[in-house]
């Protein structure tokens, strides 16, 4: 986390796609798998998105995270398989814990969007520099408050990592221990808590106001120091994935 | 015509008693091209009037205001700080808050004020490169801000706001953490702005600079102006200690010399207003190794670290400390703070071993280190993490197993130690940068560790400040603790330490006496560090040894 981004620095053809097709490509992933409920559908779509993550050379990146939401992802397997209204089809017992068919099937639907979710967010975090992504936008007239406050979304997690990194160590160094077992570092997880959440208030604080002292919010035209590199495919790729977009839209309303 | 006028300011913070004032009702005129120096006492005001000339202050920051501040026509109240932020740029006396976190290399960072003013693409690139080396960072244009050395961020904040070339640059402390020759580096090239048509405002501590720099000074205390007059005039006031200010080394010789010019009747400022034949006799006085308190012993030997592979930024280090306090110079970027990180055990030595008393620090984790060695952290930003100055002091103390009585006692005793007594209840984020420093150092002393390291306890630091440290550093030494300090504060260095270790370049090209270090004038230019103002006047005044102290000098009056 030496850079205090997601970013992942590779050479690789989705690198070079412009911040906005990727946006596109995101929104479209995400939105698409809500408004089909078939699983084999889901499925395909969650396979397009692993597919560029893997040409994007960031696909073991996204693995932590999914493991991360697995936790999520496990009880709502649970609560679903066993709380479903319509509950026929025994499946199988986890435990005590009979989970049916009908709410299993359901849960599965829920895990194959969420995963999705969290890839497609990969795709466009991992593989474009948070920098590009806002000044893409505010190429295209986005407000800069509302470009920063963005950036700043996409930063939280690497922000909270480098807190939390300095707050255990002016911790360490007066004498708590953080390192050693699960248990020792999770005990000393808690008193972490409520000092990163201080310390990220008040650095969020001092960042807007030296956002403000370098005129971030100024009226007239402004300049950007990197050239605009318009991707050759850009248009192609814009006009492709609306295309697939509103024929799943159409797909799905018709049928 | 004047550049900036403030008439009647008054400011009062929102949290502030309604008694007191920050600012309160200053009056003044400042005209294009003028350098400007603002000196005065830690809680004096300046930093507010920083804000206040930039807009931050009222825009930002609420609370009552009165009076007026007007850039040209422009006035402060009833515009927006960007569009102010197009004519005044500031520098914060925390660099580490002057980075935007928007940007994501040094290069960028620069950039961003110039992408926002809309200056065009060849021109921001020339710009840039001109900022970065003016204050000799082109190393660092791909590094990321934040994975910096203090000095090296403070150079990236000063070059940042220089290049967006603003009519009036008000400037914080910018030096503070700089080395000697950067912190003449950025008062020379400020004076070079100022000649170009530039307004300068600048808060500084280093009199000597401003002596030597500004056109006039600002003499506040307590949120008023008390004057406002040329740097001859104001540093020749007898009362200059009261408002927390210690005048420049040369007004205090020709203080007890009664050396004035005679038509002026002021004291001279620099050296070169300095008469070379004086009164004065020089004698050395011998006090270290009169002490020989026995200490803890740290030795390191064959010491390698880098935070990059292949980057090695310790490079082979071999050193015993133990004794005398030990002060650590050298120029921004040595790899001074990484040293004593890896002491502390907060970095992991990637070749080479610490033995501390005996244990090697690799056998220990930095919390059970916690009770033996102390160190204050650069960036007290960095080391504050509670909501209340003595909750602050006392987490140390309590985790290393001091009961509750006890520790609420220790923290009490080392507040009114470091002068901030009555603050107890206060947030740390309310406080000045001086004052978190003193938090910070505070909650390391309550501590009573064996070993006490500081890493640039006078950055920000006043007279009274500097005094309050020196007086701990003696007192440490006297209770047998082993103090090591890193700093940039020559004269300070000559006035309180026995041995000096430079540093260059992640190794060391001396150690040995402090009388020995100023002497060696290859190693000091390496390390970009310059002799005390005192060897450096004693040596005008032909005296070819080292001179560190006042108590050296030796004037024919002082026999009568
Ligand atoms: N977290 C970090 N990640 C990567 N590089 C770093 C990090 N911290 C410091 N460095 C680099 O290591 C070198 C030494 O830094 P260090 O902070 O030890 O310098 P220093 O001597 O204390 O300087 P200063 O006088 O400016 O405080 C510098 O080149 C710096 O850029
Ligand atoms: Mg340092």
């Amino acid at each position: 986390m030496n850079n205090m981004t997601l970013y992942v620095k590779k050479d690789s053809p989705v690198h070079l796609v412009d911040p906005l097709t990727k946006l596109l490509f995101t929104f479209f992933s995400i939105t698409l798998t809500y408004i089909v409920s078939n699983h084999l559908a889901v499925l395909l779509i969650l396979l397009c998105t692993f597919t560029i993550l893997v040409a994007g050379k960031v696909f073991k990146y996204i693995l932590p995270v999914i493991g991360v939401s697995f936790l999520l992802i496990l009880s709502i397997i649970i609560v679903q398989g066993f709380f479903h209204p319509d509950r026929e089809t025994l499946l199988f017992e986890v435990g005590p814990i009979p989970i049916y068919k009908e709410g299993f099937s359901i849960a599965f639907l829920i895990t194959l969007r969420v995963v999705n979710m969290v890839s497609a967010f990969g795709v466009l975090i991992l593989t474009t520099k948070p920098d590009d992504l806002v000044n893409a936008l505010l190429r295209k007239g986005l407000s800069p408050r509302f470009g920063y406050v963005l950036l700043s979304v996409l930063q939280i997690i690497p922000q909270m990592i480098a807190l939390t990194g300095k707050i255990t160590d002016a911790q360490r160094a007066r004498g708590m221990e953080t390192e050693g077992g699960l248990w020792l570092r999770f005990k000393s997880f808690i008193p972490l808590l409520g000092p990163v959440i201080l310390n990220s208030l008040n650095e969020t604080r001092e960042r807007s106001i030296a956002l403000e002292i370098r005129g971030f919010n100024a009226k007239g035209p402004r300049t950007y120091l990197h050239k605009h590199e318009t991707y050759r495919y850009g248009l192609h790729l814009k006009i492709l994935l609306t295309v697939i977009f509103v024929a799943v839209v159409v797909w799905r309303f018709v049928s | 015509m004047s550049v900036l006028t403030v008439t009647n300011l008054k400011y009062r913070y929102p949290a502030q008693d309604k008694s007191i004032f920050a600012l309160n009702d200053l009056s003044f005129t400042v005209g294009k091209g003028e350098f400007i120096g603002i000196v005065g006492r830690n809680t004096a005001g300046k930093t507010t009037l920083c804000y206040a000339l930039s807009g931050l202050v009222p825009h930002f920051f609420k609370g009552a205001y009165g009076g007026d501040v007007h850039i040209g026509v422009m006035d402060v109240l009833s515009y927006e700080i960007s569009d102010i932020a197009a004519k005044v740029g500031l520098v914060f006396e925390n660099p580490f808050s002057q980075m935007t976190g928007a940007k994501f290399t040094v290069y960028d960072e620069i950039a961003f004020g110039l992408e926002n003013l809309g200056i065009p693409r060849e021109e921001m690139h020339e710009r840039i490169r001109a900022s970065m080396q003016l204050l000799d960072i082109e190393g660092l244009g791909n590094k990321n801000p934040f994975s910096l050395s203090g000095g090296q961020m403070q150079r990236v904040a000063i070059a940042s706001v220089i290049a967006m070339k603003p009519d009036i640059l008000i400037l914080d402390e910018p030096t503070s953490q700089l080395d000697p020759e950067g912190a003449e580096e950025v008062f020379r090239v400020v004076g070079k702005m100022a000649e170009g048509g530039m307004t300068i405002i600048m808060v500084e501590q280093k009199m000597e600079k401003l002596a030597a720099y500004a056109d006039r000074i600002l003499l506040m205390h307590d949120g008023k102006l008390i004057q406002d007059g040329k740097p001859a005039e104001v540093f020749s006031r007898d009362d200059l200690e009261l408002y927390g200010v210690e005048p420049p080394m040369v007004v205090k010789v020709s203080r007890t010399l009664q050396v004035r010019n005679e038509e002026t009747g002021l004291y001279p400022i620099t050296q070169k207003e300095m008469p070379a034949e004086l009164d004065i006799a020089f004698h050395v006085v011998e006090t270290s190794g009169k002490n020989t308190n026995t200490t803890s012993e740290i030795v390191v030997r064959n010491l390698h670290f880098g935070y990059e592979n292949g980057n090695d930024v310790i490079r082979g280090l071999n050193v015993s400390l133990q004794g005398e306090p030990i002060a650590i110079i050298g120029q921004n970027g040595a790899g001074k703070t990484t040293f004593v990180k890896l002491l502390k055990a907060l970095l992991t030595p990637q070749r080479g071993e610490i033995v501390i008393d005996g244990v090697r620090s690799t056998d220990s984790t930095a919390a059970k280190l916690a009770s033996r060695i102390g160190l204050i952290f650069q960036n007290p930003n960095d080391q504050i993490f509670k909501n209340k100055v003595i909750d602050e002091v006392m987490f140390g103390p309590l985790n290393i197993g001091q009961s509750p009585e006890v520790a609420t006692e220790n923290a009490k005793a080392m507040l009114e130690l470091v002068g901030l007594a009555g603050k107890e209840e206060e947030n740390p984020y309310d406080l000045s940068l001086a004052e978190r420093k003193m938090v910070a150092m505070a909650s390391i002393l309550a501590m009573d560790t064996d070993i006490v390291i500081f890493d640039e306890p006078t950055m920000g630091q006043d007279y009274s400040g500097k005094s309050k440290v020196k007086e701990i550093i003696h007192s440490l030494y006297e209770q047998g603790k082993l103090v090591i300090c890193i700093l940039h504060d020559m004269d300070f260095v000559a006035d309180t330490f026995g041995r000096t270790i430079i540093f260059s370049e992640g190794g060391m090209v001396f150690d040995g006496p402090t009388r020995e270090a100023f002497a060696q004038e290859d190693a000091l230019r390496a390390a970009r560090v310059e002799q005390p103002h005192l060897t450096q006047l004693a040596r005008k005044l032909g005296y070819e040894g080292i001179i560190l102290k006042e108590n050296e000098l030796q004037t024919a009056n002082m026999f009568e």
